[in-house]
């Protein structure tokens, strides 16, 4: 199991990897330490989500990648 | 004492002819109880002032009752009164006093609310919910009646409730004195830094009867009155309104609303005021002619303390505050103090004013420190068995109230007792207890709002 991500610190335009496979780049960060929001850049399980913007809950983010 | 019967408060436990009052109504916890169901989930109550949340996403956290609600405005700009608990599992989804947010965030299991009160997250919605959940169920809990009166929000619980301005009445009159300009614009208000919030252990209605106008209490000020805090260096306020105005108290008997004013004699000028600083003089000077030319008889109006009911206090003047008493159980209050200034006032005039409000009101305010030591005794000196076997006396001036008091060309709206000769009274006393076992009594508020039932029969 990789190590808890402090989304917090998670600045816009950071890339985020998901559960799944999933990549996202971060939008805004309320600075809740619960969500972000994130535009998804690739979706493995579900092409459709490829460009929305949704609320990523902490849990789902497993590794932070560079910004863009 | 039987305390629990419904019909039994005005005979039994509130006899306005006879000007009792049981002690068990402030110490009985089953009417505590009572209270939180039958009055303040049906009245209108304060939760705060627009100038607090100025901005899409501002928030601040206020109460109703026991209730934690959240006071903000939306992305939009609309104002919102929220119930402060997630509906997932209760948690509070806003723990801070004051803020801004796009969302509220229960730490809790994550549900996550936009400003609007919307849901708008919930962790695996996907894969926990199979989408199936229905968001639009499980928003925040909104107060369903909310109102904003010259920055001052007010929300109700009962849908049922009269439209805010028809629970004030005429008494909305005097709530102007405390909110409009004291040059006479309308609400030229605003809130001056932050509020005050403390904690005293008594029951929530020995500060709102005091706020009602109960001058008989001066002698507790003694001290104050001789260190001279006011703002001209001597006793507590200005007070030589009171060598030349009527000095009236003014009660809503269908409302539950009153207060003091003093009305001074046609053509006779408001005495100087805010004497330790000659910015500050000069600036209330001119309001004042401002104020008379503005609201011609009416300006010969100046307020004293009064209460919302049941549990808002006005203090219109010198310090110029609102104060919410919050219920915190039968033995302990709350306070949250407002403090109100004239938003277009000099700089200096407000720096002013916060340095003289908080050597008056609030924890550290040495007025307020005199009142608290008589609730927080009295309250305790009320609870045993013995003690409460025996009610309060409220008889003062019982019998000499007066319909359509008019002196000098100007009508007073209210039952009126003028009390310039007689020096003090219990008449707005009994107006608050009167209300409040009214609203002990009564089922709903076909019951209570008898304004409507007297237009009906007309």
């Amino acid at each position: 199991m990789s190590e808890p991500v402090n989304i917090r610190l998670l600045q816009p335009g950071t890339r985020v990897v998901l559960e799944g496979g999933a990549t996202a780049e971060i939008v805004s960060n309320p600075q809740d330490g619960v969500w972000v929001f994130a535009r998804f850049l690739t979706s493995p399980d579900d092409p459709d989500r490829i460009g929305s913007e949704e609320m990523v809950f902490a849990q789902e983010i497993v590794e932070v990648g560079e910004a863009s | 004492m039987a305390t629990t019967r419904k019909d039994g408060y005005r005979p039994g436990l509130v006899d306005i002819s006879a000007g009792q009052v049981s002690r068990e109504i402030f110490v009985n916890e089953e009417i505590y109880r009572e209270e939180l169901e039958r009055l303040f989930a049906r009245v209108w109550l304060f939760v705060g002032h627009e100038s607090q949340i100025p901005k899409p996403g501002d928030y601040f956290v206020s109460g109703m009752g026991e209730e934690s609600v959240i006071l903000c405005r939306d992305r939009a700009g609309k104002v919102h009164v929220f119930l402060n608990s997630c509906r997932h599992r209760g948690m509070k989804v806003c723990r801070y006093d004051e803020g801004n947010t796009p969302v509220f965030t229960c730490p809790y299991h994550g549900w996550s609310y936009g400003t609007d009160g919307q849901l708008v997250g919930v962790p695996y919605f996907r894969e926990a919910y199979h989408e199936k959940l229905d968001r639009s169920r499980w928003g925040l809990v909104e107060v369903p009646r909310t109102y904003l009166y010259k920055g001052t929000v007010w929300a109700c619980w009962d849908s049922a409730a009269p439209p805010f301005l028809e629970y004030l009445g005429d008494f909305v009159r005097y709530l102007d004195l405390t909110l409009d300009g004291w040059d006479g614009s309308e609400g030229g208000t605003e809130i001056l830094g932050g509020i005050q919030k403390w904690r005293i252990p008594c029951n929530w209605k020995f500060p709102a009867e005091n706020f009602c106008g109960d001058s008989y209490h001066n002698i507790s000020h003694r001290s104050v009155d001789l260190v001279g805090i006011g703002p001209s260096g001597t006793g507590r306020r200005d007070m030589r309104e009171r060598q030349m105005a009527r000095r009236l108290q003014v009660a809503f008997y269908e409302r539950g609303h009153q207060t003091g004013v003093y009305l001074f004699p046609k053509d006779q000028a408001t005495p100087p005021s805010y004497q330790h600083s000659p910015e500050v003089s000069e600036y209330f000077a001119h309001c004042e002619e401002e104020r008379r030319k503005k609201r011609g008889e009416w300006g010969r109006l100046i307020g004293s303390p009064g209460e919302i009911f049941p549990n808002t206090a006005l203090h219109p003047r010198q310090p110029r505050t609102i104060a919410v008493w919050h219920p915190r159980g039968a033995h302990q209050t709350e306070v949250w103090r407002w403090y109100v200034v004239d938003s277009a006032a000099p700089q200096e005039v407000k720096d002013f004013l916060r340095d003289y409000y908080i050597r008056y009101s609030g924890p550290g305010g040495m007025t307020e420190q005199d009142d608290m030591e008589n609730w927080n005794y009295a309250h305790a000196a009320s609870r045993g068995t013995i003690a409460r076997r025996y009610p309060y006396s409220y008889e003062q001036g019982l019998g000499f109230e007066t319909e359509n008091y008019e002196w000098q060309g100007l009508r007073i709206p209210g039952t009126v007792m003028d009390i310039t000769d007689a020096k003090s009274s219990e008449h707005n006393l009994r107006n608050l207890y009167r209300r409040w076992a009214e609203f002990m009594e009564a089922e709903s508020w076909g019951e209570l709002a008898t304004w409507r039932l007297a237009r009906a029969a007309e």
